[in-house]
This record gives structure tokens, C-alpha cells and sequence, in this order.
């Protein structure tokens, strides 16, 4: 690679046909429209058309929502730190991983929406704001977020905006002190943007870490947990994005830059599994309350669930990264991203069923359910959650969303950062 | 909620007074002490809650625990003997409540009396104060009420679908200066209704002549609720 400034988007290579492209946002659309018929079939009838119940009171949405914003942290903490630290290397994922924090918080802030009971009555949230509730400071974090990403995006886009004469770039110019002003305003983002990404994800997860009545929950690792998880599951999906770019021809980097994101992968899921081991070690190791939840986890009914987050979702992935020959191949770090993405979605479902399988009172009857049971009890003292169809089509039809927008962008914004000067 | 007539004004004088709250301080503090010696597990109680307060099938607020592992089963405890004793179970009206903390829009907030409340033509449905109840009380609308009779036979306002519910400690009979509707119609009159702010009174008293605990003290929620050990154990 060698030039200096790269006028625009590379030259599109192998981009595929018009009809591929058609056919896929065909797709996508056609996803996003079962999933708002779903949802407005969810809104007219409650949410008793989902899994969830008195017992377990919090699902798929959450858990999607938790993912979400973990995805999008991750992307903009490796984004920002890059920039702050000088890491020369990154530049060429750079906007990518802004772009891909800033539609992840967009559908994690999406997946709000369908798990309240009453979402038109979400401006609530503004005019009887409660300040001690940490649900009302990650939804603030979110909203500031979003802003500040969007900002970043269209920031490091601006340039290459100005240059093909787009009214996008808010009238800049392209002299060299302009860009100069660009790359300082940059600088300066980073500042702000890696605070803000790590607060965003450590309220997320002080919405279940403070809960006292959660033991499972309750413990001061979960914000540096959650923030470890949203390194693995944020650079992961990068590294996907950017190998799937690169082989559409709208990414120009060397595999050198693969394997060093890899090793770094690597050192992130050997945290993220120092951490998981070190909060359960302390919660079983009393043999209290708390320690009961994680027995459950380690050998009751999720317990394959468990398993597989240690086994496929953090040592699989880890092996592969530790290895140097296979830290070389793309397709082994591909891989590796794509099971250390999906391990890190059954840790957060981990965290959420077993949080809610272990009530503090643990007496027969147990918790009402909240529906009519017909003939049956209408209490339980354990329940088995799965979600359900609706709740599948919603949370495929917000993905949908997502990638439609992702889609949209990249062939909208030049996704290429000019080499250093 | 409470739009409707109450039926109090209609009460025989000694029903009335069968109901009537009693002795309190200049400011009280509702609470309320259950007696596990006098509870037979019989669900009066409960029963009357969902009458009273019109609550479809599948919710209840108001709920009675079996100590042990099995419903209505007697446990083996203390040697070889085997005794059985219940746990009502209701909102504790927490002074500390962590659902009042956790609730984003303050739909479920303080009374000046300690009693928690709740808006539910504020409330979201985020759900997000019953992962902070450690008590398991609160109740979500999950969908359409599904009622045994097709008749409205509660003195309080239907909830709407998507928000939470949960014991108001009859904050409408309050108002008629008449006890919540578990307390009169408990038949070993195992529930005793008063004001903690008055140390002379008998919630208060009762708590320390017989050693009244709350649930789970150990999370500081201070409940308004406290519970009477069982003194005499009868061994079955
Ligand atoms: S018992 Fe639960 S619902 Fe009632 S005040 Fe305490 S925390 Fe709130
Ligand atoms: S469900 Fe309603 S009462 Fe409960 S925390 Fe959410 S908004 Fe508040």
C-alpha cells in the first residue's frame, strides 16, 4: 500500500453483482417487516406472547440489548485506544470499528423498545427521571453515545466527503490545514470517546451488578467482566467485518494486521476467562446462597450452556489465537472471532438465566407466574425460559435492521482511512 | 386506582368496628406483624386479597409459603420431630425499598406513611423492580386479565395490561380508617395491623415481647412486615 491520501473509496473490486446485493436487502427487509409485524402483534396483545413470565421476568430482548451495547463498547474502546496510544497499525480498521460501534448501539438501544410493557409511555423515562436508578443512567449513557459515535463516523468520514463534493461534509475544505484541524479533532474525540465507551458498558452492567436482590449478580467484577466481554465480542465482530470488507474489495489491509488483532483477541478472551473463573471461585468457595446459583450453573439443567462458553466460546478461540502459525491464517482468526463472538452471547445468557433461577425465598409454592394456568398451579418455584417465536422474529427483524444499515453505510461511506502522514 | 364506591359506608357498626384501624402516633408508619405460632396455612387470606383487589387468575399479591420443601407438607426440623409452619408472603413494604430505588420513572415511590406504592398510569413495564424485589412480590401484566367470573369483584381499579402490581396494604380501606382485608378476615387472627412509629402500640409491642423479625435482614430493606416465631413447637 502506498499512497499517500486515497482519493475516495478504493476502486470496488470484486463487488458483487447488483443482484446479490438486491437480493440481500430484499432479505433484510423482508426480515424487518415480519419483525415489526411481530412486534405490533407483541403490542396488541402483551407480552404474554413471549417466554417470559413472573419467574423469569427478563429474556431475549435484554439479553440482546446487553449484547448489543458490549459489541458496540468493544468496537469504539479498541477504536478510540488505537488512536489515543498511537497505534499506527489500526488505522486501516479505524472507521470500521467506529461504524460498527455506532449501529450497534443503535440496535441496542432499539431493543429497548419491545421488552417494555408500555412503549409508548418510553418519554416517561424523560419527565419522571429517577436518578437513582441505574437503568436511567444507561439509557442516558446510550442516548450521549449514540451521539458521540454518529459524530465520529461522519468525523472521519468528512474529509473523503469533502473531496467528492458531497453536502455531507458541512462545508470543509481540504487543504492541509483543514485536514490538519480533521486529525486533531480526531485526537480529541478519542479522549472522549474511550470514557464514554467504557462507562456505557460498565452501567449496563451495574443494572444487574448492584442488585442485592441477585446474588449471582451482585459483585463488583461485573462492570470489569462486562467491559472484557465487550473486548471480545466488539474486536471479534471488527475482525469480521474487516475480512468480510476486504474480500468485497472495500478494504485494502495486509494479513500482518490480521494476526496482530488476533493476538490481541487472544489476550482479551484470556482476561475475559481469568475474570469469569475468579467471580465464580468466590462466589461458590463461602458454599452460601450464591454459591447454590453457581452449582446450578456448573452442573443443573443451563449447564451445557455453561460449558459451552468455556469449552467452544473461550478456550477454542483462545488455542487457535495462541497458536502462531494458525494466528497467520485469516480463516483460522475468522473463526476463532466467530466462536469467541457467539461464547461471549451464551456468557451473557448465562449471566441472565442464572441471575433469575435462584428467588431468594426459595418455599413452595414459589413465585405466581402471572398467567392463567388453566388447571394447573398458577406458582412455580424454578421455570424453564424459552423464548418465542415472536420473540424471535422481533430480535431477527432489529439484526435485519442492523444490517441493513451496516450495508447501506459502506457503500455510502468511504470506509478506507488515508495512510499516515 | 380507586374509583370506586367502597362498600365500608354500608358496614354493619360492629363490622366496622371489627375492621377499625385503632390506636397510632402523630405520624404514623404503617406495618404489620405476622404470627407464625396462629397461621394454619389455610390461604384466607390470600383469597380475600385477590377478591378484594380483583386480580385475574395466575397473580397473586398475597401468597402463603410452606417452611420446608414441599407445599403443605410438614418438615423434619430439630431432632426427629416434624412441625409445620407457614409463610405469608407479601409485599414488606420496604423503608429501604430497592423497587423505589431501581424504577426509572418513580412509578413505585414512598407514601409519607412508609406504604410503597404504585403508578401504573406511569409505569413502563420495564420490569426492572421485580429484579430488585427480594421478596418476589411484585406481578406483572402479562396480557389480558383472564377472570373466573365475567363480574369486576374488587374495590380498586383494574390494572392495565404491559405495567406491575403488587399489595397496597388496602391503601382504600386505609382511608376508611379500616385494617388491609387479610387482617380482619384472617380466622386465628394470625395478622395484626398498627403503627410502628408508636412504641406502645401493639405492632410494636408485639415485635419485642416476641422477638419479631424481618425477611432477609441481612439486605437492609427494612420491611414494614415482621413476622412472629412459632413459640410452642408441636411435634406432629
Ligand atoms: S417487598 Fe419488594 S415490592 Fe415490596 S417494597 Fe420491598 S422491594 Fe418493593
Ligand atoms: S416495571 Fe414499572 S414500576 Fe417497575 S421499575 Fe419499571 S417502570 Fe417502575
Amino acid at each position: 500500500m502506498s499512497a499517500t491520501t486515497m482519493p475516495a473509496a478504493p476502486a470496488a473490486a470484486p463487488v458483487p453483482g447488483r443482484r446479490a446485493l438486491a437480493l440481500w436487502i430484499g432479505l433484510l427487509l423482508i426480515l424487518i417487516a415480519a419483525g415489526v409485524a411481530a412486534f405490533a402483534y407483541q403490542f396488541a396483545t402483551g407480552l404474554v406472547v413471549t417466554g417470559m413470565r413472573n419467574t423469569v421476568m427478563w429474556g431475549n430482548y435484554i439479553l440482546f440489548f446487553m449484547f448489543f451495547v458490549g459489541l458496540s463498547a468493544g468496537g469504539l474502546i479498541v477504536a478510540s485506544a488505537g488512536r489515543l496510544f498511537g497505534v499506527k497499525a489500526f488505522k486501516p480498521i479505524t472507521r470500521l470499528a467506529v461504524l460498527e460501534a455506532t449501529i450497534a448501539v443503535v440496535l441496542a438501544a432499539t431493543f429497548i423498545l419491545p421488552d417494555l410493557g408500555r412503549p409508548e409511555r418510553l418519554l416517561n423515562i424523560f419527565l419522571f427521571f429517577n436518578p437513582t436508578s441505574p437503568m436511567i443512567w444507561d439509557i442516558t449513557i446510550v442516548i450521549v453515545y449514540m451521539g458521540l459515535s454518529a459524530f465520529y463516523v461522519w468525523l472521519y468520514a468528512r474529509a473523503d466527503l469533502a473531496r467528492r463534493g458531497s453536502w455531507l461534509a458541512l462545508g470543509t475544505g481540504t487543504s492541509e490545514r483543514t485536514l490538519a484541524r480533521e486529525e486533531r479533532l480526531k485526537s480529541a474525540m478519542a479522549w472522549v470517546a474511550l470514557p464514554a465507551a467504557i462507562l456505557l458498558h460498565s452501567i449496563t452492567a451495574w443494572i444487574f451488578g448492584l442488585q442485592i436482590s441477585r446474588g449471582f449478580w451482585y459483585s463488583s467484577i461485573m462492570a470489569p467482566m462486562f467491559i472484557t466481554s465487550a473486548l471480545v465480542s466488539g474486536m471479534g465482530l471488527v475482525i469480521l467485518l474487516a475480512l468480510v470488507l476486504r474480500r468485497l474489495g472495500r478494504l485494502r489491509f495486509e494479513d500482518d494486521l490480521v494476526a496482530m488483532l488476533g493476538g490481541l483477541l487472544g489476550t482479551f478472551i484470556a482476561v475475559e476467562a481469568f475474570l469469569v473463573f475468579a467471580e465464580y471461585l468466590t462466589a461458590s468457595y463461602p458454599g452460601a446462597p450464591e454459591g447454590a446459583a453457581v452449582a446450578r450453573m456448573l452442573v443443573g439443567p443451563y449447564a451445557p450452556l455453561f460449558w459451552f462458553e468455556v469449552g467452544v466460546g473461550l478456550g477454542l478461540p483462545f488455542v487457535v489465537l495462541a497458536i502462531h502459525r494458525l494466528r497467520r491464517d485469516p480463516r483460522a482468526v475468522a473463526a476463532a472471532s466467530g466462536v469467541a463472538i457467539l461464547g461471549i452471547f451464551v456468557h451473557r445468557l448465562n449471566l441472565v438465566l442464572n441471575g433469575l433461577s435462584y428467588a431468594n425465598i426459595q418455599l413452595p409454592p414459589g413465585l405466581p407466574v402471572g398467567v392463567d394456568q388453566g388447571a394447573g398451579t398458577s406458582f412455580a418455584t424454578s421455570y424453564w425460559y424459552v423464548p418465542t417465536a415472536v420473540e424471535w422474529l422481533i430480535v431477527a427483524g432489529i439484526l435485519a435492521f442492523g444490517a441493513l444499515l451496516f450495508t447501506i453505510a459502506v457503500r455510502v461511506l468511504p470506509m478506507q482511512e488515508p495512510e499516515a502522514h | 386506582m380507586g374509583d370506586k364506591v367502597s362498600p365500608i359506608a354500608a358496614l354493619s357498626p360492629a363490622s366496622r368496628a371489627w375492621g377499625e384501624i385503632g390506636e397510632r402516633s402523630e405520624h404514623p408508619r404503617w406495618g404489620m406483624v405476622v404470627d407464625q405460632e396462629r397461621c394454619i396455612g389455610c390461604w384466607s387470606c390470600a383469597v380475600i386479597c385477590k377478591s378484594e383487589n380483583d386480580l385475574p387468575l395466575g397473580m397473586w399479591w398475597n401468597r402463603i409459603l410452606t417452611e420446608g420443601d414441599a407445599l403443605d407438607q410438614p418438615a423434619q426440623a430439630r431432632g426427629e420431630a416434624l412441625e409445620m409452619h407457614w409463610l405469608p408472603l407479601a409485599c414488606q413494604h420496604c423503608e429501604n425499598a430497592p423497587c423505589v430505588k431501581v424504577c426509572p420513572v418513580q412509578a413505585t415511590y414512598h407514601r409519607d406513611d412508609g406504604l410503597v406504592m404504585q403508578d401504573n398510569d406511569r409505569c413502563i413495564g420495564c420490569r426492572y423492580c421485580m429484579i430488585a424485589c427480594p421478596y418476589g412480590v411484585r406481578n406483572f401484566n402479562w396480557g389480558a386479565p383472564v377472570r373466573p367470573t365475567p363480574y369486576e369483584t374488587g374495590m380498586v381499579a383494574a390494572r392495565p395490561v404491559g405495567t406491575v402490581e403488587k399489595c397496597t396494604l388496602c391503601v382504600h380501606r386505609l382511608a376508611e380508617d379500616q385494617v388491609p382485608s387479610c387482617v380482619w378476615s384472617c380466622p386465628t387472627g394470625a395478622r395484626v395491623f398498627g403503627d410502628l412509629n408508636d412504641p406502645e402500640g401493639r405492632v410494636a409491642t408485639l415485635i419485642r415481647d416476641r422477638e419479631g423479625f424481618a425477611l432477609l435482614e441481612e439486605v437492609g430493606t427494612k420491611p414494614a412486615v415482621h413476622y412472629l416465631p412459632p413459640r410452642r413447637r408441636n411435634p406432629l
